[in-house]
C-alpha cells in the first residue's frame, strides 16, 4: 500500500503538464475553464480531441490494440487532473468512454474495423438514444419500435434528452424487438446513422437556457441489421454492460478538487456577509472545507473501485454508488460556486461563458459588458445544469436501489 | 395569537388572486422577460387601478390606502404564487418604505406617483465590494456649490432598467460602518442617463431586469438629498424586503410542492405511478414540512416588523434563513422528482426553480442571515 508519487510518475506528470502547455490555446483553455455543465463547448471539444488524438492520448482507457494508453491507474488520474488543471475542454463522452467500451466487448470485425478509429479521429459522433418520454428510471419499459424485415430493422418512435443530437452523426439506441413477460427480453442495441431518412430532432431548452438535450423522432427508419451490437433481443446485456461505465467509468474526483480549490481562490477577493473575506467566513470556509474533504475522499474511493475494473474485474454496483457520491458532491460544490458569486451569481450572462450548446432567447450587450468575474457568470448556469448529475444515467434514487439489493442483499 | 386574515384582508387576497389567475399567464410574463421590455405595463397598471395593490401599504395622505406588513404579506404571497416579475417587492415595499419615512415633498410627490402606478423605483446600494453587507458601501456624494457629486459603483440593482427614479446610498461623510450613510432621490431613465453616470442593464438568472450602475462624477441637484443618517431606515427597509421576499417564496413553495405531487400521482414508471414509491413520499413530506416551516417563518417576520429594531431584525434574520433553506429543499427536489422534465423550460416547475434560487441571495442570503442571527443572540459575559 502506497499513496505516493513514484519518481516515474512524476516524470509522467511532467511529460503530460509539457503537452498540454505546449498544445492547449488560449481559446481552448477558455472553452475548458467557462464550461457551464460537464459538456464543452462542441467545436473546441473536438478540436481538442484531435489534438489529443495525434499524440494517442484521446482514448487512455481503451485496450491498446484499438488505441489506448499503457497506463497505471495513477497515470490515468494525474492525466485526467493535469488535464482539469490546465482547463482543457472535456471530450464528449458518448463515443470514447461509452459505446466504444460496448463495441470493443459485443462488435462484430467489421464493427471494430469501422467504428472505434472513426471514434477516435472524431469523424463519428455519437450520441445517445435510451430514454423515452415515458420511459426513463424505468428504462427496461423503452417501446420504440424496431420491425423485422429482411435486412433491416425498421424504426418507429421516440428518444429523449440525447445530448449533442443535432452535433452527432450516429446514435447508439435501445429499440423493441420483441416483447414478452420480462421487458428486459426483445430489447436489441442498434447503431444508426443520423442521416438515415425519417429522423427529426427537436431542441429542449434547459433552465440554463441552453439547448443540449433533444428529443428525436423517428418515422420508419431503416437500419440494416449488421448494425445491430450483440444479439437481437439481447441488448439489454449490452446496455448494462455500457451503463457501467457511464456511471462509474471515469475518475470525477480530479475535477470536483480543481473546481473546488478555485472557489477557494476565487473567495479570497469577494466580501463576506459580515465584512472582511468571504474565504474566512467560518460559515463559508466550513462548507468548502467540507466538499475539499469529500473530494479527498472519494478520490481514493474511485482508486480502490477503478484497481478492481484495472485487473479486469467489473465495478458492478459499485459503479452506483460512485455515480451517487460523485453528482452530489458535484452539486454541493456547485452550490457552493454560486454562494460564492454573491450578487453577482444572479446576473445572467452567458455570453460571459462557453456553454455545451446554443443559448435561446438572448442578445449579448453589444458592448460585451460583464458584471463581475466569468467565473461569476458560469455559477448559476452550472449549477442549474448540474442538477442533472442526480437524474442521468440512472437517477440516484434508482442507484440507491441498485445498491441496496445487490450489494446489502436487501 | 391569531393567524386569521382580516375581511378586508381576505379580500384583497381573493381579489389579486383571482385577477392572476384570470390575466396573469405564464409563458406572457416569460416572453416579457425574455424579448420584452422586462415587464408587463398592462398589469402594472392593472394593480393600480383595478386592485390598488400599489397603494395597499402606502399612507392614506399619498393615496394609498394605508395597510401594514400584513398587507404587504398578502400581496406578495400571492404574486409569488403566480411568478410575477414585475416589480412589486422593490417600488411597493423596500421603496415606498425609504421614502414614506424619509418625508418630504419629494418622496411624498413619488409616493403618489408609485400608488397611481406610475412610478417604478430601484435602489442603488449593492456595491462589488459590500456585497450583502452594505456597512461597507462606499460610493460618495460630495458637495459642490448647488450640487452633490456622486462616484462609486453599484451592481444588480433590481428594475433600474425600468425605473423611473433611483434611491442611491452614497456616503456623505468620511466615517465608516453605518454612519453618514445617505440618501438621494432622483428622477431616471436608462436609455438616457445624466452625464457620467454608465448603466448596464442586463436580465436576471430568474427572469427580473437589473443593472450595474457606474458613478463618475454624476451631478445632481442639491435638492436631491433625501436624507441624511439613513441607516436606521435602510435597515428597516431590507428587512421589509426580507420579510416581502419570505412571503413571495411561500407562494411560490405551494404552488410547486402541488405541481410535484400531482407530477408524481401522474407519472408511470415500474407499471405505476412514482408517487406510490416510499422514498419519493417521504422526500414530498420533507418538502411539506420545510414549507410549513417558511409559512410559519414568513408569519414571525412580518409579525414582527414594526417592533424594536433588534427583534424585528433576529425575526427577520430567523425567517429569511429559514425560507432560504426550504426554497432551496423544495425548489431542488421538485427538480429531481420531475426528472428530466424538471430541468427545461417547458414546465412551470423550471421557472419556479430559478425564482426559488435567486431569492435565497435577496436582502441578505442564508448565511447572511444565520450570521446575523448569531450576533443578534449571543449572550453577553
Amino acid at each position: 500500500m502506497d499513496l505516493a508519487w513514484s519518481a516515474k510518475d512524476l516524470e509522467f506528470r511532467d511529460e503530460v503538464r509539457a503537452f498540454l502547455d505546449d498544445k492547449l490555446t488560449p481559446e481552448l483553455r477558455r472553452a475548458g475553464r467557462l464550461m457551464t455543465s460537464v459538456y464543452a463547448d462542441h467545436e473546441a471539444s473536438m478540436a481538442w480531441q484531435a489534438i489529443l488524438n495525434e499524440r494517442g492520448w484521446a482514448a487512455p482507457a481503451w485496450p491498446i490494440e484499438y488505441g489506448g494508453c499503457d497506463w497505471t491507474l495513477t497515470q490515468h488520474y494525474i492525466f485526467s487532473r493535469e488535464s482539469t488543471l490546465a482547463d482543457a475542454p472535456s471530450l464528449s463522452p458518448m463515443g470514447i468512454r461509452m459505446v466504444a467500451h460496448a463495441i470493443v466487448a459485443f462488435g462484430t470485425p467489421e464493427q471494430k474495423d469501422f467504428f472505434l478509429p472513426r471514434i477516435l479521429t472524431g469523424e463519428v459522433f455519437f450520441c445517445q438514444g435510451y430514454s423515452e418520454p415515458e420511459a426513463g428510471s424505468d428504462l427496461a419499459a423503452l417501446s420504440m419500435a424496431a420491425v423485422d424485415d429482411g435486412d433491416d430493422l425498421v424504426i418507429t418512435g421516440s428518444k429523449i434528452w440525447t445530448t449533442h443530437a443535432g452535433e452527432a452523426n450516429w446514435i447508439f439506441a435501445l429499440v423493441r424487438t420483441s416483447r414478452s413477460a420480462k421487458k428486459q427480453h426483445g430489447i436489441t442495441f442498434v447503431l444508426i446513422d443520423m442521416t438515415t431518412p425519417g429522423i427529426e430532432i427537436r431542441p429542449l431548452v434547459m433552465t440554463s437556457g441552453e439547448t443540449v438535450q433533444n428529443q428525436i423522432f423517428f418515422d420508419a427508419v431503416r437500419v440494416p441489421k449488421a448494425n445491430v451490437l450483440g444479439a437481437i433481443d439481447d441488448g439489454w446485456t449490452v446496455a448494462k454492460y455500457l451503463l457501467e461505465f457511464e456511471r462509474g467509468g471515469g475518475a470525477m474526483a480530479p475535477a470536483l478538487q480543481v473546481m473546488a480549490e478555485s472557489i477557494a481562490e476565487a473567495a479570497i477577493h469577494q466580501p463576506g456577509p459580515k465584512g472582511g473575506v468571504l474565504l474566512d467566513d467560518p460559515a463559508f470556509a466550513a462548507k468548502l472545507a467540507d466538499v475539499r474533504i469529500r473530494a479527498d475522499v472519494l478520490e481514493i474511493l474511485e482508486y480502490r473501485v477503478l484497481a478492481v475494473v484495472a485487473e479486469g474485474g467489473n465495478p458492478g454496483a459499485d459503479s452506483s454508488m460512485l455515480k451517487i457520491l460523485s453528482t452530489e458532491l458535484s452539486q454541493a460544490v456547485t452550490e457552493l460556486a454560486m454562494e460564492a458569486a454573491g450578487p453577482r451569481g444572479r446576473v445572467y450572462q452567458p455570453h460571459a461563458t462557453m456553454p455545451g450548446g446554443p443559448v435561446s432567447a438572448f442578445a449579448p450587450p453589444t458592448d460585451g459588458y460583464v458584471s463581475g468575474e466569468p467565473w461569476q457568470a458560469v455559477a448559476p448556469l452550472r449549477y442549474f445544469n448540474d442538477r442533472a448529475g442526480s437524474i442521468y444515467a440512472g437517477s440516484n434514487e434508482i442507484q440507491r436501489n441498485i445498491l441496496a439489493k445487490a450489494t446489502l442483499g436487501l | 395569537m391569531d393567524f386569521t386574515l382580516s375581511g378586508e384582508q381576505e379580500l384583497l387576497r381573493e381579489g389579486l388572486s383571482k385577477f392572476l389567475a384570470a390575466r396573469y399567464d405564464l409563458e406572457s410574463s416569460r416572453a416579457a422577460a425574455k424579448t420584452g421590455p422586462g415587464w408587463q405595463p398592462d398589469i402594472w397598471r392593472g394593480f393600480a387601478e383595478e386592485l390598488g395593490i400599489l397603494g395597499a401599504t402606502l399612507p392614506e395622505s399619498v393615496g394609498g390606502s394605508g395597510g401594514g406588513s400584513a398587507e404587504a404579506m398578502v400581496i406578495a404571497e400571492e404574486l409569488g404564487r403566480a411568478l410575477a416579475i414585475e416589480p412589486f417587492v422593490d417600488t411597493v415595499i423596500v421603496a415606498g418604505g425609504l421614502l414614506s419615512r424619509a418625508g418630504g415633498d419629494a418622496a411624498a410627490a413619488v409616493l403618489e406617483e408609485i400608488a397611481a402606478g406610475s412610478a417604478i423605483v430601484a435602489l442603488a446600494a449593492t456595491e462589488p465590494r459590500s456585497g450583502e453587507h452594505w456597512e461597507a458601501i462606499a460610493s460618495s456624494a460630495v458637495r459642490d456649490g448647488d450640487h452633490w457629486v456622486l462616484n462609486g459603483t453599484k451592481t444588480v440593482v433590481v428594475s433600474a432598467p425600468l425605473a423611473t427614479h433611483l434611491l442611491i446610498v452614497a456616503r456623505t461623510g468620511e466615517s465608516v460602518d453605518s454612519q453618514a450613510m445617505s440618501l438621494f432621490l432622483t428622477a431616471f431613465d436608462a436609455a438616457n442617463p445624466p452625464a457620467g453616470l454608465t448603466v448596464h442593464g442586463y436580465r436576471t438568472i430568474d427572469d427580473r431586469r437589473a443593472a450595474d450602475l457606474i458613478f463618475d462624477d454624476v451631478r445632481l441637484p442639491a435638492d436631491a438629498l433625501l436624507q441624511t443618517d439613513a441607516w436606521p431606515s435602510l435597515a428597516l427597509a431590507r428587512d421589509e424586503g426580507a420579510a416581502a421576499v419570505c412571503a413571495e417564496a411561500v407562494g411560490a413553495m405551494r404552488k410547486v410542492l402541488a405541481d410535484t405531487v400531482d407530477y408524481s400521482k401522474q407519472r408511470q414508471q415500474f407499471g405505476q405511478p412514482i408517487g406510490n414509491f416510499q422514498v419519493l413520499q417521504h422526500r414530498m413530506v420533507d418538502m411539506y414540512m420545510e414549507l410549513e416551516q417558511a409559512v410559519s417563518a414568513a408569519y414571525l417576520a412580518v409579525l414582527n416588523l414594526d417592533a424594536e429594531p433588534d427583534v424585528r431584525a433576529r425575526a427577520a434574520s430567523a425567517a429569511k434563513a429559514t425560507v432560504g433553506r426550504a426554497a432551496r429543499f423544495i425548489g431542488q427536489n421538485a427538480v429531481q422528482l420531475h426528472g428530466g422534465m424538471g430541468m427545461t423550460e417547458e414546465l412551470a416547475i423550471g421557472h419556479y426553480f430559478k425564482r426559488l434560487t435567486a431569492l435565497q441571495y435577496e436582502f441578505g442570503s442564508t448565511d447572511y442571515h444565520r450570521a446575523r442571527y448569531a450576533t443578534l443572540t449571543r449572550p453577553t459575559n
